[in-house]
This record gives structure tokens, sequence and C-alpha cells, in this order.
């Protein structure tokens, strides 16, 4: 008895520092499955309270209690709250210390097969094991077994002399692995959202047709060249599109048409076609006509581009398109002109009026107002604003995420550990065959991680195909 | 419009008689019943089959876009799945379960509001198809047959959902059929398998609709990062995907811990497919989010 004590207390000794207590909690399955529950029913509440809210709706919603008990954990963003997280962390470690404790032993056990003589009657505990007496000498059916086990693709080894022979078949090990390269492909995952979380970042703009606007942190630009919806038949909107030229360094690098579900992805970064508009500060041209003194009509309207000095026609007057604003407003205090909204209610447009080389008035006129004020003060004409064409704007959502990779490299190894795991049997036989003189007896049992109903009908099917002749 | 219509009613009363021919054959053990029962749930597969392709003509895109379409490839992944495993395994009893939800399924499919059965064009978001699919079929002029992460993301999710609800199915009988066992039961439980062997193939209807559902999301990631410029945003739709993939998660650690074999594990299996319905029904009825269209 002291011998044995003297084997534990080495054994203890030889323990690394960091197996205890907390070792052995992580390494429990028990908490594996109170974790995932806990995260299934923590999940449920952050789907029923809406996230990301601005705080005056909680409290509108909920009322100041509620409210206060949602911001104090975290509910209002529940997926990035430190509990949450923590408890994705205790997945984590979990993972890894089960990675940890069972893998070694498991990869020792699988590349080591014990070919040398075991007790014939361990093939009867098992639950799968049959002993039939066969006619033929030993050696036949060494020979007929073999080729059972050969055609189902089983790796033997074997051992004993003529007349006592063992066998230990093994297939489909590899499957055994399958769990652990799935818990690996889910580290992996969790590596690459941490990478996104804090490498990359997340960014929207709005950016007018032959616009450019700067892409953060990046060392080059982006203008918009063309935005345009198209159309089903009936009606519906089909696609949203933008024409992205990519500039660095001053030249044009690269060219490419972007809509819903396709990106323009240039040096790690991605530009998403994610809304659209019209801008509420320019258009790309207004129609202006001319109205006479003492005549009621107006005459038929010119085109008059942004920025440029368009000459009206039977007058001495030209005109430069200056300003817009789609729904005008005027600030008192400051003198300026502003848009209340993005909305075009009250669109109105800014005109510089040249007599020759000389600035003589810089009127706004109103679409929805014509003539309201004078466009030209003491002048035989007056100029109307009878329609517009609207400068499109287009909204591209900006991503950066270095971590996307290592997400994907997870997701492929979580595929291969599936196959592995669901797929991939492993399936043990050991058997052992006696010659008892007149006839001869064999034992064959074994068993299987997974999916006994494969196995019972794949031992059937192999003692058939030995007793067949 | 028409035809697809025409097929659906047919399946609708095609699963209506292998139901009750798989309940037939449960309670009266009649052979001829259970054949007949088998040959029937493959009419019912083929006749659903026929509702996915004609509302694919009809429509111009693959039938997975709105709640009435993924109904029906719900209803015939399910019967596919159900009668491999019969081919494979050659238990007929179970099939009444699951033929039951199977009729289930497509009445509620039936009572789908007009607005959810409508045959519409794709919006900009659902449009997605893959380059090399499209460059591959284009010198033969059939670029507008390929594919894309819509209809990858869609049947797998649903093989998933397949797969799941199969696995529903056999946890209530295994609950049923264990309680029967344990009163050493009456003469209408015999003529299903064994507890163990229900046990069994609810954990292969889960072993393969695990794999399918991760895939699924798996796939939706990869297209999210593609139109939505993210490829995990926690909206409901996605939130809900994972607890369910948790709940199987936690089924299959449960099923190699010793206590929580057998009826724990039905429990989880049950739980498992309400967290499935509230995945596929609830939340594109009750939460609002980023997968509202289906």
């Amino acid at each position: 008895m002291p011998e044995i004590k003297e084997v534990a207390r080495a054994a203890d000794e030889r323990k690394p520092w960091y197996k205890n207590k907390l070792w052995y909690l992580f390494n429990s399955l028990k908490l594996t499955l109170a974790v995932l529950i806990t995260l299934a029913v923590v999940s449920i509440i952050g789907t029923v309270v809406e996230q990301n809210l601005p705080i005056e709706e909680y409290l509108t919603k909920y009322g100041e209690k509620w409210a206060k008990a949602i911001l104090f954990f975290r509910l209002n963003d529940m997926y990035h709250s430190y509990w949450f997280l923590a408890l994705l962390g205790m997945l984590a470690l979990n993972i890894i210390v089960c990675t940890f404790e069972r893998f070694p032993p498991k990869w020792k056990s699988l590349l080591n097969h014990k070919p040398e003589r075991f007790d014939a009657k361990l093939i009867e505990r098992f639950s799968n094991h049959q002993t039939i007496t066969l006619n033929g000498n030993s050696d036949a059916v060494k020979e007929k077994l073999l080729n059972a086990l050969k055609k189902k693709k089983y790796g033997i080894v074997e051992s004993g002399t003529k007349g006592d022979y063992h066998f230990y078949a093994w297939k489909g090990r590899m499957g055994r692995l399958g769990s652990d390269v799935v818990h690996i492909s889910l580290l992996l995952i969790l590596l690459g959202a941490i990478i996104g979380s804090f490498a990359g970042y997340k960014d929207f703009r709005a950016v007018f047709v032959n616009g450019t606007m700067e892409v953060p942190d990046a060392e080059f630009k982006l203008r918009l060249d063309k935005f345009w919806i198209d159309y089903y038949d009936s009606g519906q909107i089909r696609q949203y599109n933008s024409v992205l030229t990519v500039i660095e360094g001053g030249k044009e690098v690269l060219s490419k048409q972007i809509w819903v579900n396709e990106p323009l992805y240039y040096k790690g970064i991605r530009f998403y076609q994610s809304s659209y508009g019209q801008a509420w500060n320019r258009v790309e041209e207004a129609y202006i006509a001319i109205k006479r003194k003492g005549s009621d009509g107006v005459e038929t309207p010119v085109p008059v581009k942004w920025d440029t000095v368009q000459q009206l026609p039977n007058s001495r007057y030209s005109v430069k398109l200056v300003g817009y604003a789609a729904d005008f407003a005027y600030d008192e205090k400051t003198n300026q002109v502003f848009s209340k909204s993005a909305e075009a209610n009250n669109p109105a447009v800014r005109l510089e009026v040249y007599d020759g080389d000389k600035i003589v008035a810089t009127p706004w006129l109103f679409m929805n107002y014509p003539g309201i004020f004078p466009a030209i003060p003491g002048a035989d004409e007056d100029l109307v604003l009878t329609n517009y064409r609207p400068t499109m704007y287009s909204g591209l959502s900006i991503n950066k995420d270095p971590g996307t990779n290592v997400v994907w490299a997870g997701t492929i190894v979580m595929g291969i550990g599936f196959i592995l795991a669901f797929f991939v049997y492993h399936r043990r036989l050991w058997m052992h065959i006696r010659d008892t003189g007149r006839s001869t007896e064999l034992k064959i049992g074994g068993m299987i991680n997974k999916n006994t109903l494969v196995f019972e009908k794949e031992l059937k099917e192999i003692i058939e195909s030995i007793k067949a002749d | 419009m028409i035809l697809s219509l025409v097929f659906f009613t047919f399946s609708f009363a095609f699963y209506l008689i292998t139901a009750l021919l798989y309940t037939g054959f449960w309670i009266f053990k009649k052979k001829w019943l259970g054949q007949t029962a088998t040959a029937m749930a493959f009419v019912a597969l083929m006749s659903t089959t026929m509702v996915l392709v004609t509302r694919a003509g009809e429509s111009g895109h693959a039938p997975f876009s709105n709640l009435y379409e993924s109904m029906v490839l719900f209803i015939w992944a399910t019967n596919a799945g159900y009668l491999l495993m019969e081919f494979k395994h050659k238990f007929k009893a179970i099939g009444a379960i699951v033929m039951i939800l199977e009729f289930l399924a497509m009445l509620s499919a039936s009572l789908l509001p007009y607005r959810f059965k409508s045959v519409e064009p794709l919006n900009p978001a659902l449009q997605n198809k893959w380059h090399w699919m499209m460059d591959m079929l284009s010198p033969m002029g059939l670029q507008n047959y390929a594919i894309g992460w819509l209809d990858f993301h869609v049947f797998t999710t649903f093989v998933g959902y397949a797969g799941f609800a199969i696995a529903f199915g056999l946890s209530i009988l295994f609950i049923i059929k264990e309680r029967s066992e344990l009163r050493s039961g009456s003469g209408f439980m015999n003529a299903l398998p064994g507890a163990d062997i229900i046990d069994e193939l609810s954990y292969r209807a889960i072993a393969w609709g695990f794999p399918f559902l991760s895939v699924g999301i798996v796939s939706g990631a990869v297209w999210a990062n593609y139109a939505w410029g993210s490829y995990w945003s926690w909206d409901p739709k996605e939130t809900w995907s994972l607890i369910t993939w948790f709940i199987y998660a936690a089924y299959l650690h449960a099923r190699v811990t010793r206590g929580w074999r057998g009826r724990r594990a039905a429990y989880l299996s049950i739980a498992g497919f309400l967290a499935v319905i509230f995945l596929y029904w609830g939340v594109s009825f009750i939460l609002p989010g980023l997968h509202a269209y289906a």
C-alpha cells in the first residue's frame, strides 16, 4: 500500500502549476452546457429590447425605472456589453481548456494501435459482438476476414501464430478529431471578430455626382461619376447603381460600377451602395424663363448649368447659377440662407445676373412663388424658375475589417470539422480466430464513436461475407 | 401563378393522405398500408418539387424569396429528408408524426395572407448571383440561371430546419415511447422502434441539421458582408439563428455527457425546434429587422 501512495504523490508533484480547481472547472462539459444555455436565453433579451436607440426613446418606451435598469445592464447595446462578452470569453476558455486536456491523449491513442495480444474475452464485453463457428481451417478464415475488412477499407494490425490469430482493425480515425477542429474554428472566428473590432471601422458618406470624398485612414480618394436607379417594368425598384473612381496620388487608378450586393474593394476597404437622395444645396441645372412687363405668359425657359454663365435669349442679360436651397429658409440673425430640410418643400435657386461683365443683381427665385420679388430691380424683364434637375447623391457605407479573412478561414475550418465530426465515424474492431480442431471459431466485436445503427449494419455485412462461400 | 397553385393544392391533399396512411400503418400495422404510405410520401415529394419548379418559372427567380415559397421549400426538404431516413433505416411508423408535421406546415402555408404569397420581383438586396457561375454559363446564354448567395443561404438553412423538424417529431415520439416502455406499454406503441433507436435517429437528424444550419448562418454572413457591409450585425434573425445554434450545440454536448442522454436531450431538441419556429415565423412577424422580407 505505501507504494501506491508514493506513486500518487509523484503524480501530484508532476502536475503543472495551472492544473488547479479553476482549470478543472473550465474542463467540464457541464460548464459548456450551462454557458451555451445561458447564452441562448440571454441573447433573447437583445432581440426584445431594441438595440442602440437614443436614450430618450428608452425613457418614453419603458419609463424611467425600466430605462435605468436597461442602461445599467447595458441592454441597449447588449451584445457589446462586458457581461455578454464575458460569457463569450467563458465559452472560449472552456474550449481552450477542453482542447488542451483532451486533444493530446486522443491524438496519441489514435496513432498508437496496440498490435500485441489482447484478452479475447474482452471482445464479448462490447455491445456489438458475435462468436461464430466456421468450417475450414484458421488460415482460410483469416484470409476471408482480411479480405472483408480490406474491402471495407479498414486498417489492420495482426498478431499471434497459426491457429490463434488476433486482429485489430480501424476506420475513420479522423472523425475523432472533428470536434476539436470545430472548436478551433470557433476560436478563429472569435479571433477574427476581435481583430475587426480593434483594427477596423465603419463609416458612412454621402457623395454628390461628380463630387469626390476623402476616405478615412487611407491614401486615396473616391469620385462618384454616376448614380442611377433601375426599375422593373412594374415600376418597382430593381437596383441602385453608382460608378466610383478611385483616385490615388492625383491619378485615376480604377473605376467600378457598384450596386447593392456588389461593393467596391480597394486596399482593404469596402464601399457599399447603401442609400441615395437629392442634394439640398445644389442642382445640376435650373430652367429659367423670362417674363416681360405687360405680357401674361413666360417665354421658353432655358437650361442653366450649375456654376456656369448662360446668355438669355433676346435679352441683354446673362445669368449664372450659384445657389440652391431645397427647403428655403432665412436666418435673420446671421443673414444666411439655408435649407430647413432635405425635402424639396420650397425649392429656390440663386442667380448672378450680368449686364455684360457687370453684376446687376443676385436674386433668389422661388419655384412655388414666381415673381414674388422682382429679379432685376428697375428692369422690364423678370426671371422665373420653371423647373430644375436635382443633383443626386449616393450614400456609401465604408467598412474596413482586417479580421474578416480570419473569420472566413475559421468558417472553412469549421466546414472541415463538421464533415469529420458528423460524417466520418471511428470504427474499431477486435477479432480473434481460434482453431478448435474440427472447425474454426471467430470472435468479432467492436465499437463506433457514433451512429451505432451504421455499425450494426456493417458488422452484419462483414460476418455475412465471411460466412458466404 | 396558376400552375404552381394547382400543384400546391394537389400537394395539400397528398400530405393529408400521406399523414393518414402513416397513422393507419402505425395503428393497424398492416404492411400494405405502410407501403402505400411510402409511395404516397414520394408522390407528395414530386408534387412539392413541381410547386417549386413552376413557381420559379412564374417568378423568374429561385423560389426562395418570401414566406410562402420558403414554407414549400421547408416542406420539400423535410419530406426528402424523411424519405432518405426511411430508406436507410427502414422504420416506417415514425413517418406518422413527420407527415402530420408536414400537413400542419402545408396548412399554415395555405393560410398565409396574400401579401406573403404573391409573386414579387427580387428587391435590390436580394439580387446576388455568383460571378464565376454567370461567367461559366454565359457562353451558353444561360447566365440568368446562375445561382448566388440568396439561393445557397436559404437552401442550406432550410435543409437544417428540416433536420430539426424531423428530430422534433422523433423527440416527441421518444418521450411517448419511453413512458410506455416504463409502463411496459400498450400494443399501440409496439409498432414504434425502441426508445434508444428513436433517440439515435433523432440525433442523426440533428447531426444533419446542425452542420446545415451552420453553413446557412455562415453563408448568410458572407452574403451580408457583401450586401450590407458587415458579416454580423445582431439583427433579430441573426441573433435567433445563433440562439438556435446554441441550443443544438448544447444538445450535441449533452449527448456525450452522462445523465443528459435520452429524456433531457429530447427536451433540448424540442426547445431547439421551438426556437426554429420563432426564428422562422416569430421573427418575421414580430421583430423588425433586416430580414423583414422573409
